[in-house]
């Protein structure tokens, strides 16, 4: 096998020596400029030692192979014998720089990311607290905007509430834990009849039903509200409220009951029409019940009226016998007319229409009741008004409803008073009111007035039947009445004393026609 | 302070005695010529442990992961291989007599037949430049990117 030429090697070794130190150098410029970039940056200080360091090397290593070249090859080698410890101590003594400046990066390196870390912290640190101050600075310029805006919306709420509170027709309360009122609406003082002193209220004692206050008080305090309870109170001037009650408890932040607040719908009125529909109802089967009984009794009480005036006809009318007998026959006729007062009120009995003036019946009736009323210190007061349309009815029957009427007003006021009669037409209406100043009616009869049989009076001083007898003719002619107790003055609003019966009947068609050509 | 008390006297009188008791001295070692050559395959040996520690480090951090940064590993790399092959040129040069040469220090320079495993790869390790040369390139590279990211970041 042939030798190797060296000269390949001395030409990569020239080079190589010259390019080597020409990076090395461009390295340490490079380094140069990232640390007056970044004086601050350990790294790039580190790396600048490092290339300085690299760059002595590579210029020692270099210029020591060049030189050696150029003397060795151009027959100088004792010259390079004697620079060549110099050249190699110098080689050696950079890579022992190079290789320490290496060495003690790791500590300097761990330092500097250490403060490095801190400082990104505190940068952080403070573009937080430049954000915070900014949102606050932020916040004050516009706190006066924001604090107006939310009293702004605050008073609206506040005030679409109190509207609410205010105007419902319910009532709306708000109690303490004792049942203590503590905010009551205009409504629920006024249904109560507590306008002045809504201080002294207790909710709990509005309770007339101690079994519903119980309900109300256990709802609350095991379920923590009621629902559409019903509750029976003393409303205004001692009137029967009847309320359906919604509530619920209110508890502070340790759940403990601190009282309640609810809405009572007053259904009085509602209650009062569904007692009356059930009474019209009771009514008319108590009307075609009195119609089948009067039907049966009559007669064979007209038999037996018949045989005992003949009787009497057989005996002296001095004889004993023939007292017993018209005994017998009055007893009969007042059989009779209970009958006959059974078959007016369940309207069996035959009428004579014709169109009629309201006002001519109660003068009429006026005309033979009203001495004996002044007898007994009563004043009638005659409201009548003029031109009032004609009712299709029975004068007759419609007379006895006076006569019946006046009756009752005299009877309740035993020491005196003051009869109203008061003449109305209402669209295709005419209203008749018989308004005392009596002792009134209590509420607690209210329903039963009209029934068959239902008297206050006392034993044999009463059928029971005049105001049966009254609302049975009135029906029969497609009208209406009703009784009001205590009544209400419609011009100063104040309760009356005394009862009221108003009546409705149906205007006659040909007058009501008239009525609306001349309208 | 007692204790230091002790020690200067005890110091004294063994410096007393010494002078009351000359005999020869060996104050300087002397230094062969092995010893140039011992040095510096040292120094290369250190060279390449504190970059291999470089490369190391630069490769397990990851806060300065960029590609400057694998740049300088590409340096480290190779600065790695050259002070490998340098050291093992040093080691055969030693190994070689002057019989192994023709035309010595001339520019016909050659290494005598029979070429041994020893003469060739002293041949390649005579060209280290091959590897010194790329890894300054690569140094330079990683300087550059490292100062235009920096750039960078200043002009932020």
């Amino acid at each position: 096998m042939s030798s190797i030429p060296l000269l390949p090697a001395l030409i990569v070794e020239f080079f190589g020596s010259a390019a080597a130190i020409l990076l090395s150098f461009y390295a340490v410029r490079y380094s140069l400029a990232l640390v007056r970039l970044q004086p601050n940056n350990f790294i790039w200080g580190f790396l600048f030692y490092f290339c300085s360091t690299m760059a002595a090397f590579a210029l020692s290593r270099g210029v020591g192979h060049i030189v050696r070249i150029t003397l060795v090859y151009t027959d100088h080698n004792d010259l390079w014998k004697q620079l060549s410890p110099f050249s190699g101590g110098f080689n050696t003594l950079l890579i022992v720089s190079v290789a320490a400046v290496t060495i003690y990066y790791h500590k300097g390196l761990a330092a500097y990311k250490a403060i490095r870390s801190e400082a990104r912290k505190l940068a952080e640190a403070n573009t937080k607290l430049a954000a915070s101050a900014k949102q606050l600075q932020t916040l004050n310029t516009h706190l006066e905007e924001i604090v107006e805006e939310r009293t702004r919306n605050l008073s609206e709420s506040e005030k679409k509430f109190r509207n609410f509170f205010e105007n419902s027709k319910d009532i709306v309360y708000f109690c303490d834990k004792n049942g203590q009122i503590t905010n009551i609406n205009s409504s629920g003082k006024l249904l109560l009849g507590f306008e002045n002193n809504p201080n002294v209220i207790n909710f709990h004692e509005l309770f007339n039903d101690k079994e519903a206050l119980q309900s109300y008080l256990d709802g609350l305090a095991e379920k923590g509200f009621v629902s559409d309870l019903e509750m029976e109170c003393t409303g205004r001037n001692g009137t029967t409220r009847h309320i359906l009650l919604t509530a619920n408890a209110l508890y502070d932040k340790d759940r403990s009951l601190i009282g309640c607040e609810g809405i009572g719908k007053d259904m009085t009125r509602i209650k009062n029409m569904t007692e009356q529909l059930i009474n019209h109802e009771k009514m008319a089967s108590v009307g075609q019940m009195a119609a089948g009984v009067a039907h049966e009794i009559n007669t064979p009480l007209g038999i037996i009226l018949g045989y005992t005036q003949l009787m009497m006809d057989d005996f002296d009318e001095n004889s004993e016998t023939h007292s017993s007998l018209q005994i017998m026959e009055r007893q009969i006729q007042a059989c009779r007319r209970i009958v006959a007062d059974l078959l007016k009120f369940s309207r069996q009995t035959e009428s004579t229409k014709a169109a009629i003036d309201l006002n001519d019946i109660v003068l009429n009736v006026l005309s033979v009741t009203e001495h004996s009323l002044n007898i007994q210190n009563i004043t009638v007061n005659r409201q009548l008004a003029p031109d009032l349309p004609r009712v299709t009815g029975d004068a007759e029957k419609l007379q006895q409803v006076m006569i019946n009427l006046f009756n009752n007003a005299q009877q309740a006021m035993e020491s005196g008073g003051e009869i109203v009669i008061f003449t109305a037409a209402e669209k295709n209406l005419v209203r008749l009111t018989v308004q005392d100043s009596g002792t009134g009616i209590d509420s607690t009869i209210k329903n039963k007035i009209f029934d068959p049989f239902f008297t206050t009076k006392d034993v044999g001083k009463g059928t029971g039947l005049g105001l049966s007898v009254t609302y049975g003719i009135i029906k029969e002619h497609n009208g209406r009445i009703e009784v009001e107790s205590p009544v209400l003055d419609r011009g100063s609003q104040r309760e009356l004393q005394g009862s009221a019966f108003h009546i409705w009947l149906p205007v006659t068609p040909e007058t009501a026609e008239s009525q609306k050509e001349q309208d | 302070m007692r204790n230091l008390n002790v020690y200067i006297t005890v110091a004294g009188i063994y410096l007393l005695v010494s002078f009351l008791m000359p005999g020869p001295a060996w104050a300087l070692q002397s230094h062969g010529a092995p010893e140039g050559i011992c040095v510096h395959q040292m120094a290369h040996i250190l060279f390449a442990g504190a970059l291999a520690y470089l490369y190391w480090h630069t490769r397990k951090s990851p806060a300065i992961a960029s590609r400057g940064w694998r740049y300088l590993q590409y340096f480290c790399g190779i600065l790695i291989a050259w002070n490998l092959l340098a050291f093992t040129g040093h080691e055969l040069y030693e190994l070689l007599t002057p019989e192994d040469f023709i035309n010595k220090d001339t520019w016909s320079e050659q290494l005598s037949p029979p070429l041994s495993g020893v003469k060739i790869i002293y041949y390649i390790a005579k060209m280290d430049h091959v590897f010194m040369v790329p890894a300054l390139f690569y140094l330079v590279r990683s300087l550059k990117t490292f100062y235009r990211e920096a750039r960078l970041e200043v002009n932020k």
